[in-house]
């Protein structure tokens, strides 16, 4: 074989190595938040978040399901059923968690600490361009909500003084009936 | 022509070629017959899709759309009250028209996201139970079928005589 031919043997090796890594060498999330205590997050997120008009759209990267929104079984309306389901929680909790994975381990292995490192609390926080503008502000209800939970500690009653301060019917929201204290 | 305006021009004419966007209004169809473009026509659909402020495009709207009597039905309610308020407090009232149609121009309100809408007629008030993220046009997403992602057309009242969440 020609010493040209092996030249570009091996910069076609070089090139397929790097678009295929081996599966085993992918990243894998050392830390998780809680999964069992993300109920009352997921709650207020697809409720703040996740109207069609935003993030409960199948195509946006942090993608959430909920009664307010967009449902998972295809079957299902907007508020029927009216709490949002445990698939539903399941499909948000995943959306959440694989945004940024690493980062996301980082800072559940920390314990919350540092939370702005996500890009979705600064979003939220206003501190970085988001398309919806601020969403609630470092250290209210909402705010701690998601903080709290990062760091192993949820505040349910947060969550829920959240969720109940946002609802526009108020007491006669069916969501009401959905908040868990 | 300096090359500041031969570059705008260059701007103004690539925005106006969004193939995302003409797909998007043509896929809308065209008028229905006897229905001349103004503020009957297009009922149900979302009218900021046009009425976007674009070059070229008709008059921008910041909140438009359309009042049906049911969900089942697609009977418009004119006269409807349609009451919007903003994030910052701020509110806006429009009335629909004979054809269901109602707008708000960005020349007379423009809300602060997110916003909460109620609407009311005949003595039924109806307000919707969640919040308008970002989205000012009904239509874009109250869309017919009602279905996973879809509420339906907006509605006045239900037929057993309640109101829509």
């Amino acid at each position: 074989m020609s010493p040209r031919r092996v030249h570009w043997l091996l910069v076609a090796l070089g090139v397929s190595a790097c678009s295929a890594p081996p599966a085993d060498s992918r990243y894998v999330q050392t830390a998780l938040p809680d999964p069992a205590s993300f109920p009352p997050v997921a709650q207020l997120l697809t409720f703040r978040c996740g109207t069609v008009d935003c993030h409960g759209s199948a195509l946006r990267n942090l993608r959430l399901y909920g009664s307010s929104g967009l449902r998972l079984s295809a079957s299902d309306r907007p508020f029927v059923p009216v709490c949002d389901t445990q698939a539903e929680i399941d499909q948000d909790y995943l959306s959440v968690v694989g945004l940024e994975p690493a980062t996301m381990s980082a800072v559940v292995a920390d314990h919350g600490a540092s939370p702005e490192r996500l890009t979705m609390v600064r979003k939220a926080r206003g501190a970085e361009s988001h398309k919806g503008g601020p969403i609630w502000a470092q250290g209210d209800a909402s705010d701690v909500c998601l903080t709290s939970w990062l760091a192993g500690q949820t505040s349910a009653s947060s969550c829920a003084n959240a969720l109940a301060a946002l609802l526009p019917t108020g007491a006669s929201d069916p969501l009401s009936q959905c908040i868990t204290p | 022509m300096s090359h500041a305006w031969k570059a705008c021009a260059l701007v103004a004419l690539l925005s106006a070629c969004d193939p995302v966007h003409a797909s998007a209004v043509s896929a809308l169809g065209g008028e229905a017959p006897g229905v001349r473009t103004g503020p009957l026509h297009r009922p149900g659909q979302p009218c900021l899709l046009c009425h976007d402020g674009a070059l070229g495009d008709p008059q921008a709207f910041s909140v438009a759309g359309t009042v049906f009597q049911h969900p089942e039905d697609r009977v418009p309610v004119d006269g409807a009250t349609v009451s919007l308020t903003d994030v910052s407090g701020g509110s806006y009232s429009a009335r629909t028209n004979a054809a269901g149609n109602f707008y708000v121009t960005t020349g007379q309100w423009s809300p602060r996201y997110p916003m909460i809408v109620k609407v009311s007629a005949g003595g039924t008030t109806a307000a919707m139970n969640t919040l308008i993220g970002e989205q000012g046009a009904c239509g874009g997403c109250h869309v017919d079928p009602a279905g996973s992602s879809s509420p339906g057309h907006v509605s006045l009242e239900l037929a057993d005589g309640g109101t829509p969440p």
